[in-house]
């Protein structure tokens, strides 16, 4: 079962890098072949849904990470095996030479099907024997090469003569064709497991235990951005006592990081992949959706917070289908004025605490509307705090109990000189 | 000093711009010549800034839109004469001589078009000529404000070589002789000559244009005043992109420099400043204005914040590109320039309580320069409770009228402040706490 998600969150957490930077689908993607490459794509896609379906492959993760595994087979082996079974099987009503293809062309794919059979070989019997979530695959490529047909590829000499190659392209491109395509594709997995575990040990990540769907707990210890160089690490604790929070915060203190710090590790660790924290237990959502930044390139006026209230009723269709969902916004209503948009935060994270198996964050720079969130008991409240310094404000980015009281607005108006111009400035046009 | 405005108020008003849907460019955008294209785009980028020039130049679109004549000219012959006078032309009768010979010569033996391009360039000269002639004959424009212009291109034509050419018909041989006199004469001693003629055939082409568009649109023309007298009035204004729009009176001097607008989202705030910062820029340019009647004094420029977006790339939070923008129009009013200044919903990315202050510290600090005329509007009505006891601050609101629970717009200003909103509104007509809950 795969989770529930969108292109806006999707994009929102920059899960696939842009012409001109990087994504976090980057940071995992250490793979060798392109058949690897394509599997760990899917993978960022479509996160998984299913609690076993995630702790087997988040077990397989670790242990490959533990082993501190290598990428068992040289690139253009897999590569030249790739190109190789994909030509045309040119055997039925053609005789021998006449392919579009050199001989030396089959003598190379020969041999390397033969090394990666070799290797494969070699790789199942080392240390992944010992893996327990690995072992049905594990069993499935053993079966394969085990067949009796590929037993003389295992024994062979290592110099073939012209009527062996022979003899093992139409074994390999013919006969077992399907065989060899299905070794391939256990071998792209690898490459996969591989490469997201050396991200996870080349970064110290953690695996998140997944819990029951519907439990409503997300615990996270040193969470931060996987992107950020030097991260501050934050604590967060959800449950069904507190699903829902409210942020706080001023400007530039650092409240949309910290929602998508939450908010990737939550994606990550729905599809069984280590992430950027000290500690994570959470359970299993049906759908992830978040709204950092919703494009406002309409132009007009009021069509943001419209585009805003299509966006928070496009949330409430799903929550009404009594699906489990993980849900963050950033800066809710900020396409309106003040008035309006804390009328509508108050009203809609109100109706949201309702939900008592979905989990929300909302973070708002109306910190009036704390207040009339207080009377519901789940609504838990965080701050991202801003020290001044003087007039110079300089932040913590440490999350912080409550509502913040900071009120900067007035400060960077006057920080900007705006109204000492005013009052010194030539209230009368000089006459010339 | 010219009258100024950066690239973000033009792109608020959606002033510029040929391929801009809706642009008051591409509204008035009628011209039939290049030329006039060109001519139009420099008066868009170059409003004018003394008021005797203004009206002069508004009593000409007037004039015209009065006069209501048609284009006398073939856009086709116009642009090919301006082909013909740009290919440059030997320097002596003799070069010309040779060069005209060695043309035709070409053109007898080879595929060579120059010798036509030649000949129908001067056919096209000797029509256009034939029908300016006729033009200038009409008797409406030997009075009224462009007679002196007809003066001149009157003279022009009246060089005994121009009236010698005009004659010839066109449809009877042509003397190479003929040819090479004309082509040597009118590239190089009557070459100013021609230019003249053009650029008052340009010239005609944009008046035409614009007061057509102008008489289509039931367009008037603003008066306009010295800058001491510093005054802002319309009757009746409106966007000159709606069709159907409702106009509304505005009345600023010093004596009442600021307007305090309120009213709920899509009440028409936006739109009723954007048309007022039109209205005046078109003004300053001597065009017509969609409004009954309108009086300005001229300004210095025209600065406005209705559409800040936010600079993620600069780490620029909305809040901040806001006060940036504040801080530019503060930079420019004490400077102790005359402008028209208008801050649509301000401090909207912030907290209530900082936005209550910001709006008023800043509306406030900029009611104190006369000889600008504001126009603010926001959604906290406080603020305006406290502003009321300013006496040169007129509050105003676009009212919403509540047909059951569907909003109705009037877009009729009243005066007074308003506590209108419909964002709650918005939230229950689509239902969403209902699904939720």
């Amino acid at each position: 079962m795969a989770l529930h998600t969108d292109e806006q969150t999707i994009t929102d957490l920059g899960i696939f890098g842009r012409r001109d930077s990087a994504g976090i689908y980057d940071l995992y993607n250490h793979t060798h072949t392109q058949g690897g490459e394509a599997i760990l794509k899917e993978m960022f896609l479509h996160p998984l849904s299913d609690k076993e379906t995630i702790n087997r492959r988040s077990s397989i993760l670790k242990h490959f990470a533990r082993l501190h595994l290598k990428f068992p087979f040289d690139a253009a082996t897999i590569d030249m095996t790739e190109k190789y079974i994909k030509l045309p099987d040119e055997r039925t009503g053609h005789s021998r030479g006449q392919g579009t293809y050199s001989e030396k062309e089959i003598h190379n794919g020969v041999t390397s099907v033969i090394t990666m059979i070799r290797q494969l070989s070699a790789f199942i019997a080392g240390d992944v024997n010992g893996i327990s979530a690995y072992a049905d695959e594990r069993e499935a490529i053993s079966i394969l090469i085990t067949d009796p047909a590929f037993e003389p590829a295992l024994r062979g000499e290592s110099k073939l003569s012209y009527t062996a190659v022979a003899a093992y392209d139409t074994l390999f491109r013919v006969r077992e064709r399907h065989k060899i395509g299905q070794l391939l594709r256990h071998i792209y997995y690898l490459d996969v497991y591989l490469s997201v575990a050396k991200t996870a040990v080349d970064r110290q990540f953690v695996f998140p235990i997944a819990l029951e769907k519907g439990l409503s707990v997300l615990q996270l210890e040193d969470v931060y951005h996987p992107e950020l160089k030097t991260p501050i690490k934050n604590n967060l604790s959800m449950g069904p006592d507190q699903n829902v929070i409210f942020l706080t915060g001023a400007n530039m203190a650092g409240k949309s990081t910290f929602l998508r710090a939450v908010s990737t590790a939550m994606y990550i660790a729905h599809m069984g992949f280590p992430v950027a924290a000290g500690a994570m237990r959470f359970s299993v959502m049906d759908g992830i959706y978040t709204t950092i930044n919703l494009p406002d390139n309409l132009g007009i006026g009021a069509s943001h917070f419209y585009a805003e209230v299509l966006r928070v009723k496009k949330v409430a269709r799903e929550l009404s289908q009594g699906q489990s969902l993980f849900i963050i916004f950033d800066e809710l209503f900020r396409g309106t004025n003040v008035k309006d948009a804390q009328e509508a935060t108050v009203a809609i994270t109100h109706a949201f605490a309702g939900k008592k198996n979905s989990m929300f964050i909302i973070s708002s720079h109306i910190v009036e509307a704390g207040e009339a969130l207080k009377q519901k008991s789940n609504i838990g409240f965080s701050y991202l705090p801003t020290h001044m310094n003087g007039h110079q404000p300089s932040y913590t980015y440490t999350l912080q109990q409550g509502i913040t009281d900071d009120r900067h607005g007035m400060i960077i108006i006057r920080n900007e000189g705006i109204l000492d111009t005013l009052k010194n400035g030539l209230k009368q046009t000089q006459q010339p | 000093m010219s009258f100024s405005i950066d690239t973000q108020t033009l792109e608020e008003l959606n002033l510029l711009g040929k391929f801009r849907q809706g642009s008051i460019y591409s509204l008035f955008n009628r011209v039939r010549t290049r030329g006039g294209e060109q001519l139009l785009d420099s008066m868009f980028r170059t409003p004018l800034d003394n008021a005797s020039v203004i009206n002069e130049r508004s009593g000409i679109f007037r004039f015209f839109q009065e006069a209501a004549m048609v284009f006398p000219f073939d856009v086709q012959e116009i642009l090919l004469m301006r082909e013909y006078l740009d290919t440059s032309a030997g320097s002596s009768v003799l070069t010309s001589w040779t060069g005209t010979i060695i043309k035709r010569g070409l053109a007898a033996l080879t595929r060579d078009e120059r010798y036509k391009q030649a000949v129908q360039g001067l056919h096209a000269t000797i029509v256009t000529l034939k029908k300016c002639h006729v033009f200038l004959e009409t008797p409406q424009l030997s009075t009224g404000p462009y007679a002196h212009r007809i003066q001149t291109i009157r003279k022009i034509l009246s060089d005994p070589r121009l009236e010698k050419l005009r004659n010839i018909d066109i449809y009877q041989t042509l003397p190479i002789k003929t040819l090479v006199f004309y082509e040597h004469v009118l590239k190089t001693k009557l070459h100013e000559e021609m230019e003249g003629f053009l650029s008052f055939i340009y010239e005609l082409d944009v008046y035409m244009a614009v007061s057509d568009v102008a008489r289509s649109g039931g367009f008037i023309y603003a008066r306009a005043w010295p800058p001491e007298k510093n005054i802002l009035s319309a009757r009746e204004l409106y966007h000159p992109g709606i069709k159907t729009a409702v106009g509304n009176q505005l009345s600023l001097d010093g004596n009442s420099n600021v307007q305090f607008l309120t009213g709920a989202n899509m009440a028409g705030k936006s739109t009723w400043m954007k048309s007022v910062g039109i209205a005046l820029y078109l003004a300053h340019m001597g065009f017509p204005i969609a409004a009954a009647g309108m009086d300005f004094s001229v300004r210095d420029g025209l600065y406005t914040s209705i559409n800040v977006a936010d600079n993620m790339s600069l780490g620029y939070s909305h809040f901040y590109a806001e006060v940036i923008r504040v801080k530019q129009a503060a930079e420019a009013v004490s400077q102790g320039k005359r402008l028209l200044i208008m801050f649509d919903e301000l401090f909207k990315g912030t907290n209530v309580k900082d936005a209550y202050d910001g709006t008023l510290a800043v509306t406030e600090a900029f009611s104190a320069y006369r000889d600008c005329l504001f126009i603010v509007s926001t959604h906290i009505i406080e603020v305006g409770e406290v502003l009321k006891s300013h006496s040169n601050i007129q509050c105003v609101y676009m009212p919403t009228i509540m047909d059951g629970a569907h909003p109705l717009y009037t877009y009729t200003l009243q005066k007074g402040i308003t506590a209108d909103r419909q964002g709650m509104m918005i939230i229950q007509n689509e239902g969403i706490l209902e699904l939720i809950n």
